[in-house]
């Protein structure tokens, strides 16, 4: 089959929530790279009779490319040796790429194995601005799928300036000025304000109102104005926060605060499972998954992503330097730190989660509990903050969890439980997420809260972005290997194979602000940068 | 100032791994008559901008169009193909070969081998670094270990760790004490605040008497590393440490468990303080070369794909494969002037494709040899500082004056990825 400029996916039980659709027999039509109402009679056809339709796969929080993922790359090589990826048969002999897998693969194989998972789009969640060109040119070598990166700001010491000076407008079209010169996405903040304390010398800032430098300059602080900035700014992703004391016993109580200190503003918290424990320091953990839940269930303007953590190899990689310092400190594994200059760090520890380890198996439960109690599905979707819970590849065996309790029992009863008394999962929680429901958390609601109209939807206009799996008993297996994906239109993956390779889109917004800012911060790089200001980003 | 003159500013130089992007490039009447604030390196690195334009095949003079030809055919027919990197390439043109190697299943390395052993140092037990401009706004001591950076990377000390004003050091050099630390002849800078000697032969042990006493294991102060062990109480009484060591291989060999050592002892400070490594690479993109290879294969050099997917070959890379007899083609793209003279040697004896700054000139008699003009002078796209900064290039010539190696290695690309 070739790749028509007008298909007709037919006959499928079609997925597509934000058009109301769930689970009804209907017929998707393509003409070019878009989604249309109708197509006459005797266009190309696919027979999809008893197969599963849904929009393609939106993965909110990934880290795919860029400066920090390469040097986690240049670390494993083990991993690479051991998951070698030949280039795969495209249809009509077109040129394609090998590479390597493992945690973090070569930008080739994360391109295809997305697309042969049936996702379509992915946001690289942390990008330096230093290394905003690095991102893009990896970007351009991830195929198939559509990306885009957000742009690390929390701890950047121009912004850090204007927030102690009170200049809260200038920190906005500062904001402005970066996503734009770096063709960013949207807004990231890691462990606002401790990343700074680590670079200058301390080891991390304990809660939102520690001083970070300036007695002006807080935890919070630094959310109210980049939670502001990123409104003010009417950016279609609002901020995408790392909260501080990420992976510590009781950060629950931080966590909860942060979301009080943004009440009422847009924010999505990201990768949650790290910020939900309770317990205290040093004196062990439990679980802090209800509380934190709860609170996310009655504000509608919160959203977040899971990070579910799964058993087996991850690599944790992260602006979050201190916390990585911590975690080579405790697991004494390699170690990883680059501190980047007037931004931000970079800390990595290649990890493993076993079933045997009580904090890994507390992990994976607090994950579970935020999904299974989560009221609304649409601002509570799936990530495991590939690669640093488990990677991408294990989002079909995480969804086996959630739509199946007899087997997330016998997974539970296989994990050591020590730490997990008081865990809603312990208590057993009967719910089981259904197909629509899945559709909500791995496209439609991600493409809703970054703000992509085109995305996660089969209306007419939309993207054609699509995924067609055959039915599986075992949810697991029928998510890992979608009979046909198609991106854009191109039918890439062909009766389970991946035959075609397009490239993908980038994604960047351009939002206006008061360009009066540019020279105030051309002073400030003239002062402390080593990058020239006009060599700074990553404008063509 | 004649009519023809043209000014670009912000130009990057690559001549050392410094990479420094405050460079004013005059041309004027088609030659490149100034490089203002860059260094007697860079100076020369940017010459005067005038390089040959010549395509030859074995040996005699021919077109572009015959040139491909030729090379495509040699490629496909070899065996055991070797690409190899070498400098004065972008980042754009680095992923078109990658993709060459690939289609070709052959063997790739580059210029980024030269650093070898920190590498795989730094893959056993990862590193504590920091990009070269946090070592400006932070670091209060700098260590200088068997390395005076002036000579090979002149303007470091000026531009990044020594003499600038930073956020946490407002008066510049002032605010800073330098250490010097000689192992052997491989002098740290001349004008240190203080200076620690250590016999090359002493070296390794002072590293790990070092590491154990910051561990807390306490060395006896008056044994042999009594200095080294003084260094260590001002190392952790600093709030940020920069330990400098060169990477590239120096006049004598050292050993390749120093970089694993100078690792560990970084990675140790940052329990009772703060310290980053910072390994001085040299020039013309290597650690563009690195990241390309990485971020395409998962492999930072000594890449093969001789199985159909990247296999790496640490102890295996080109100068091996060549003196081993295992190459039976070459593909060297970049300027074969920056080649390491193990490499160079090797490609005497093997057909060898040429595309590049003065390929033309090639000592190894290329069978084909494609003239190109240099990145960063004559041609744009990326570039990597040492500490994987990227930075755009900035040619100080217009894109028609001379043939680039970026549309000559996509064509050469294209052909071999086409139809046989």
């Amino acid at each position: 089959m070739t790749t028509p400029s007008r298909l007709r996916i037919a006959g499928g039980t079609v997925y597509d929530p934000a058009n109301g659709v769930d689970g009804a027999v209907q017929d998707v039509c393509i003409e070019g790279d878009r989604i249309v109402a109708e197509l006459p009679a005797g266009v190309p056809r696919l027979d999809v009779r008893g197969m599963v339709v849904m929009p393609g796969g939106v993965d909110i929080h990934a880290h795919v490319a860029g400066s920090s993922v390469n040097h986690a790359r240049r670390l494993l090589p083990e991993e690479h040796a051991a998951d070698p990826v030949p280039a795969p048969p495209l249809a009509d002999g077109a040129p394609a790429r090998s590479g390597t897998g493992g945690t973090v693969p070569s930008t080739f194989a994360t391109g295809y194995r997305y697309a042969g998972l049936g996702y379509t789009t992915a946001m690289e969640a942390a990008v330096a601005p230093l290394a905003a060109r690095h991102a893009h040119a990896e970007l351009d070598d991830t195929p198939i799928i559509d990306s885009g990166f957000y742009v690390l700001l929390g701890n950047d010491d121009y912004l850090l300036r204007q927030i102690a000076a009170g200049e809260t407008a200038r920190a906005r079209d500062y904001a402005g000025w970066l996503l734009g010169v770096t063709r960013a996405y949207a807004i990231k903040i890691v462990n606002p304000g401790g990343v700074t304390v680590w670079k200058g010398g301390g080891r991390n800032v304990s809660g939102l109102d520690d001083v970070v430098g300036s007695s002006a300059v807080t935890p919070r602080k630094i959310l109210e104005t980049l939670a502001g900035a990123a409104n003010g700014l009417a950016l279609p992703h609002p901020v995408h926060i790392h909260c501080n004391n990420l992976g510590q016993p009781g950060n629950s109580a931080t966590t909860l605060e942060s979301m009080r200190a943004l009440a009422g503003r847009r924010a999505h918290f990201t990768h949650l499972q790290f910020h939900s424990y309770g317990g205290e320091r040093g004196k062990g953990w439990k679980s802090a998954a209800r509380d934190v839940i709860d609170y996310v269930n009655g504000h509608a303007e919160l959203s977040v992503d899971v990070g579910q953590v799964m058993f087996g190899s991850a690599t944790t990689v992260t602006a979050d330097g201190p916390v990585e310092h911590l975690l080579y400190a405790s697991s004494g594994r390699k170690w990883v730190n680059v501190d980047i200059e007037l931004e931000t760090g970079c800390g990595i520890v290649p990890y493993a989660y076993r079933e045997q380890a009580a904090v890994a198996a507390l992990q994976w439960a607090v994950g579970l509990e935020l999904f299974l109690l989560a009221k609304d599905p649409w601002r509570v979707v799936l990530s495991t903050d590939h690669p640093n819970g488990g990677t991408f590849l294990s989002y079909p065996e995480l969804i086996r969890l959630l739509m199946d309790r007899a087997y997330r029992d016998e997974r539970l009863k296989g994990v050591n439980q020590k730490l997990l008394a008081g865990s809603a999962l312990l208590d057993g929680l009967a719910r089981e997420y259904t197909l629509g429901e899945i559709a909500i958390v791995t496209r439609a609601g991600p493409a809703r809260l970054l703000g992509l109209p085109q995305k996660g939807h089969l209306g007419p206009g939309a993207d054609a972005d699509v995924t067609v799996y055959a039915p599986d008993a075992d949810r697991a297996k029928m998510f890992a290997a979608p009979r046909y994906v198609i991106k854009g239109g191109t039918v890439v993956v062909e009766d389970g194979q991946l035959r075609r390779a397009s490239a993908g889109a980038r994604l960047a917004v351009r939002p206006d602000y008061d360009v009066a800012v540019k020279k105030d911060v051309k002073r400030f790089f003239d002062d402390y940068a080593t990058v020239a200001f006009e060599n700074y980003g990553a404008e063509p | 100032m004649s009519a023809a003159a043209r000014t670009v500013e912000h130009a990057t130089c690559l001549g050392c791994g410094c990479a420094c992007d405050d460079i004013t490039v005059v041309v004027q009447r088609g030659r490149l008559t100034e490089a203002k604030r860059a260094c007697a390196l860079g100076t020369a690195w940017f010459g005067d901008g005038q390089v040959p334009d010549v395509v030859r095949i074995r040996g005699r003079a021919g077109t572009l169009e015959r040139a491909l030809s030729e090379a495509t055919r040699l490629l496909r027919e070899a065996k055991r193909p070797l690409v190899y990197l070498a400098g004065d390439i972008s980042c754009e043109v680095q992923r078109d070969a990658v993709a060459i190697a690939d289609r070709l299943k052959g063997a790739i390395d580059s210029l980024a081998g030269t650093a070898a052993p920190g590498v795989l140092a730094a893959q056993r037990r990862g590193r504590a670094g920091a990009t070269l401009g946090e070592l400006r706004q932070r670091a209060d001591l700098v260590v200088f270990w068997g390395v005076d950076p002036d000579a090979r990377y002149p303007r470091y000390s000026a531009r990044y760790a020594v003499d600038p004003v930073g956020l946490a050091l407002p008066a510049g050099r002032r605010s800073r004490r330098v250490i010097a630390v000689d192992v052997g002849d491989a002098r740290g800078p001349a004008d240190a605040d203080g200076r620690v000697a250590i016999p090359p032969d002493a070296e390794l042990d002072a590293l790990g008497a070092m590491r154990a006493q910051v561990q807390g294991r306490t060395v006896a102060p008056d044994g042999p590393f009594g200095t080294a062990i003084a260094l260590v109480h001002e190392m952790t009484k600093a709030r940020y440490v920069a330990l400098v060591a060169d990477a590239e291989p120096g006049p004598t060999p050292s050993d390749p468990d120093r970089a694993e050592a100078l690792i560990a002892l970084a990675q140790a400070l940052n329990d009772p303080t703060r310290c980053a490594l910072s390994t001085l690479r040299g020039g013309g993109n290597r650690s563009g070369a690195d990241a390309v290879l990485t971020w395409q294969t998962g492999f930072p050099f000594a890449v093969d794909f001789g199985r159909g997917y990247p296999t790496y070959r640490p102890h295996a890379g080109a100068a091996e494969r060549l003196a081993g007899g295992e190459v039976d083609a070459a593909l060297v793209i970049g300027a074969p002037a920056t080649l390491p003279d193990s490499i160079a040697r090797g490609l005497g004896g093997v057909a060898t494709i040429a595309i590049g700054p003065r390929a033309s000139a090639a000592g190894w008699k290329p069978v084909v040899a494609v003239d190109t003009g240099v990145a960063g002078i004559h041609e744009g796209g990326t570039a990597f500082r040492m500490d994987d900064v990227p930075l755009p290039l900035r040619p100080a010539f217009g894109g028609e004056d001379v043939r680039s190696a970026a549309s000559t290695v996509r064509a050469l690309r294209e052909r071999l990825e086409g139809a046989a």
